[in-house]
C-alpha cells in the first residue's frame, strides 16, 4: 500500500506539473517554479509571526498567498516590457531577501528553514493521511493533488484555445479579443497553487523538475502544443512510476530518483529525437557532405 | 510520406525546414522512436524484474525501527534474542538533516515497533513519526522523561527541549525504562524475559554513570571546560559539573558567525584552556580557526579529540554501542584536559 500512495502521488504531481510545464516553456517562463519555491519564504514568516506558530496550515496560507503574488509580480513587471527572465530573477531574489529579512529581525532562534516548515518529503506521503468522520480517507497529498489537478484539466479543457494562442501569439490572440493578460493570470495563478500545494506534500526537487524536465523533452519531439502536452505528461509519468523502481533498486531518494530518470529520459530525447536530435543533425550534416562531394 | 508531412500545418513558423531536412527526418524518425521505446521498456522491464517484494519474516521475532543508534542500541540490549532491531540513522548522520531513503521508509512500514529521540531531534521527520503512531506503535523514547529535568532552549515556541540526553546518562535511563515498558505491553508473553534484560542493563547505566562523573572528577575543578563545535554537550556539562561552551547554535543546520569565533577565541585565551573538541558528525573547519586565532594571541591549544555527539561509530566497535561512546567521549574528555 505504501508503494501504492507514493507512486499515485508521484504521478498526481507529475501529471499536472507537465501539463503546466508545457505552458511555461513555450512562453519562457519555466523557471517559474524554482522562483515560487524561494519567493515564498516571506509569506511563511509573516504566517509564523501573526500566528506564532509553525502549523502547517498557517504556513500553507502563507505561502500560498505569496506564490500567488510572486507569479503577480513576474506577470505585471512582463507586461511593462522586462524580458521573462529578469522579471522572474528580480521577483524571487527580491522577495527571499525580504523572507531573509524578516526571520532575522524577527524570529532568530526558530528554525524557521522552508526544508522544515514547508517542503514535504514524498517519502512520508503514505503516513500523512486524514480522517473524515471517523474514516481514514488516505493520504492528505493524494486530495489534494488530485484536486489540483482536476483544475488544471478542468480550467484547460474549457479555455483550450485561447491559452494556446495565448501561449504562441498573444498579439494574435489580442487581435482576436481574448482577454489575454487574463489568461496570463489564471495561467500563472495555476502554476501558483499546483507549485505550493506539491512542495507542501513532495518536497521543492521534485516540483521544479517536473515544471520543467517532461515538457523540455516533448519540445524535442514535438512542435504541436496537443501532442506536447500528451507527451510531457507521458514522460513524467514513467519518470515518476520508473524513478520509483530506481530508488527501490538502489535505496535511495524518491524524488532524486525521479527527477534523475526524467533527466535521462530528456537525454534520450536530445540524441534522437526525430526533429532536433542529435543523431539526427549528425546524419544530416553527414549527408550534405556527401552530396557536395 | 514526405507529402504528408508537408500538408501538415506548421505549428510554430520556426518549424520550416527545406526539403533535404525532410527526408532524413522522416528515415531517422523511426529509428529514434524505436530506440526510445525499446531503451523505456528496457528500463521498465529491468526494473519490475527484480520487484517489490517484501522480505522474509525475521521468525517471530518482534521488529523493532529505530532512528538512531542510542535507541537502537537500548532496543538490542532490551530485547536481547527477541527482536530484530534496524537502524535508521548510521554512524555519522546528523540525525537534524536526515533524509529518509526509499530503503529508510520501507523499514519505518516493516515495523511491529518504532522507537525515536523525540524532542524534535529528528528535524522534519518528527511530525510524520507523530502521524505514525496512530497506526502503530512508535514511540519517542524521552517522551516520559520528567520535563523539569531537560534543559529548555529558552528562546522560540514554549515547550522546546535540548534532544541531546542521552549524555545524561542517570536521565537516559528514562528511556531504557521507556523501551522496557513498550516491549512488556507489545509482548506481554515474554515480559519476564525483557524486565530481566531492563534490569542488567539499567545496573551498565548505573556504572556508567559513576565511571564518567570519575572520569570527570579527575580533571582539576578550574579546567574542567568542555569547548565543542556545536551544543550537543549540556545534559553532559550539566551531569558531571563540566562547564560547555558551544560554538554554534541547537541545531545543526544553523551557521556560526565571525563574532562567535572571536568571542570563543578570547574565552579560549583567557581561561587558558588546554584543548578543544570536534565532532564525529561535523566537519572540524570551524574548531581549526580557533586554534588558529587562539595561537596568534600567543596561547596554544590542541584539538582534545574527538567526541561523538549525535551518532554514534561503526558497528561492532566498541565506540558502536552506547555505552562505549559514552567511555570514548568521557575518556577523551578527561585525557585532554588532565
Amino acid at each position: 500500500m505504501m508503494d501504492f500512495w507514493i507512486i499515485l502521488t508521484a504521478v498526481l504531481v507529475a501529471s499536472a506539473c507537465s501539463i503546466l510545464g508545457c505552458f511555461l516553456i513555450l512562453r519562457r517562463m519555466a523557471l517559474v517554479g524554482d522562483a515560487i519555491s524561494h519567493a515564498v519564504l516571506p509569506g511563511i514568516a509573516i504566517a509564523f509571526l501573526m500566528s506564532g506558530t509553525r502549523d502547517s496550515m498557517w504556513m500553507l496560507l502563507g505561502a500560498t498567498a505569496f506564490g500567488l503574488l510572486t507569479v503577480f509580480l513576474i506577470q505585471t513587471l512582463q507586461t511593462f516590457g522586462l524580458q521573462s527572465d529578469a522579471s522572474i530573477g528580480i521577483v524571487f531574489t527580491a522577495l527571499f531577501a525580504v523572507g531573509v529579512l524578516l526571520i532575522s529581525l524577527n524570529a532568530q532562534h526558530i528554525d524557521l528553514d522552508l526544508d522544515c516548515v514547508l517542503f514535504g518529503e514524498i517519502a512520508y506521503v503514505p503516513w500523512d493521511t486524514w480522517t473524515l468522520g471517523g474514516i481514514q480517507m488516505g493520504p492528505r497529498a493524494v486530495f489534494m493533488l488530485g484536486i489540483t489537478l482536476m483544475v488544471i484539466l478542468l480550467l484547460l479543457g474549457l479555455f483550450y484555445k485561447q491559452f494556446k494562442i495565448c501561449a504562441f501569439d498573444p498579439a494574435m490572440a489580442a487581435a482576436c479579443g481574448i482577454p489575454v493578460l487574463l489568461f496570463h493570470y489564471l495561467l500563472m495563478g495555476m502554476v501558483s497553487m499546483t507549485a505550493v500545494s506539491s512542495f507542501e506534500s513532495v518536497g521543492a526537487i521534485l516540483v521544479v523538475g517536473m515544471l520543467i524536465i517532461p515538457a523540455a523533452t516533448a519540445y524535442l519531439l514535438t512542435h504541436r502544443l496537443g501532442i506536447m502536452i500528451g507527451l510531457s505528461v507521458a514522460v513524467g509519468i514513467v519518470s515518476a512510476i520508473s524513478g520509483y523502481l530506481v530508488s527501490y533498486l538502489l535505496d535511495a531518494s524518491i524524488a532524486g530518483c525521479i527527477v534523475s530518470v526524467a533527466g535521462i529520459l530528456f537525454i534520450l530525447a536530445l540524441i534522437f529525437s526525430p526533429s532536433s536530435g542529435l543523431l539526427v543533425k549528425f546524419t544530416r550534416r553527414s549527408s550534405s557532405a556527401r552530396t557536395a562531394s | 510520406m514526405n507529402r504528408q508531412e508537408q500538408d501538415k500545418p506548421a505549428a510554430v513558423p520556426h518549424m520550416a525546414r527545406t526539403d533535404i531536412q525532410r527526408k532524413w527526418q522522416s528515415q531517422t524518425k523511426t529509428v529514434g522512436l524505436t530506440l526510445l521505446l525499446a531503451l523505456l521498456v528496457g528500463l521498465l522491464a529491468g526494473c519490475s524484474g527484480s520487484g517489490l517484494a517484501q522480505e522474509g519474516n525475521t521468525e517471530g521475532k518482534l521488529s523493532i525501527t529505530a532512528t538512531t543508534g542510542m535507541v537502537a542500541d537500548a532496543a538490542r540490549e532490551i530485547g536481547g534474542e527477541r527482536v530484530e532491531v534496524t537502524t535508521l540513522m548510521g554512524p555519522g548522520v546528523d540525525p537534524h538533516l536526515f533524509k529518509a531513503s526509499q530503503g529508510d521508509i520501507r523499514k519505518l512500514d516493516r515495523a511491529a515497533i518504532i522507537f525515536y529521540g523525540g524532542l524534535h531531534l529528528e528535524g522534519n521527520m518528527t511530525r510524520i513519526l507523530e502521524k505514525m503512531a496512530a497506526q502503530k506503535p512508535v514511540i519517542a523514547v524521552t517522551d516520559k522523561m520528567p520535563r523539569e529535568q531537560l534543559i529548555g532552549t529558552g528562546e522560540g515556541e514554549s515547550g522546546e527541549y535540548d534532544p541531546h540526553v542521552w549524555f545524561d546518562v542517570n536521565l537516559w535511563k528514562h528511556a531504557a525504562e521507556q523501551v522496557r515498558d513498550t516491549l512488556i505491553q507489545e509482548d506481554p508473553d515474554h515480559a519476564g524475559q525483557y524486565r530481566e534484560q531492563a534490569e542488567r542493563y539499567l545496573e551498565e547505566l548505573e556504572k556508567l554513570h559513576q565511571y564518567v562523573q570519575q572520569r570527570m572528577n579527575d580533571i582539576p575543578e578550574e579546567d574542567r571546560v568542555l569547548v565543542t563545535a556545536h551544543d550537543a554537550f549540556g545534559y553532559f556539562g550539566r551531569a558531571y559539573g563540566v562547564e560547555v561552551v558551544g560554538l554554534q547554535g541547537i541545531s545543526t543546520a544553523a551557521e556560526f558567525g565571525a563574532r562567535d569565533v572571536s568571542t570563543l577565541r578570547d574565552y579560549l585565551v583567557e581561561r587558558e584552556i588546554k584543548a578543544v573538541f570536534v565532532e564525529s558528525s561535523l566537519p572540524a573547519r570551524s574548531m581549526q580557526a580557533i586554534i588558529a586565532g587562539a595561537a596568534q594571541r600567543g596561547h596554544e591549544v590542541v584539538i582534545g579529540g574527538e567526541l561523538f555527539s549525535d551518532a554514534m561509530g561503526e558497528p561492532g566497535t566498541e565506540e558502536g554501542t552506547y555505552i562505549g561512546m559514552v567511555k570514548h567521549n568521557a575518556d577523551t574528555i578527561a585525557e585532554a584536559l588532565q
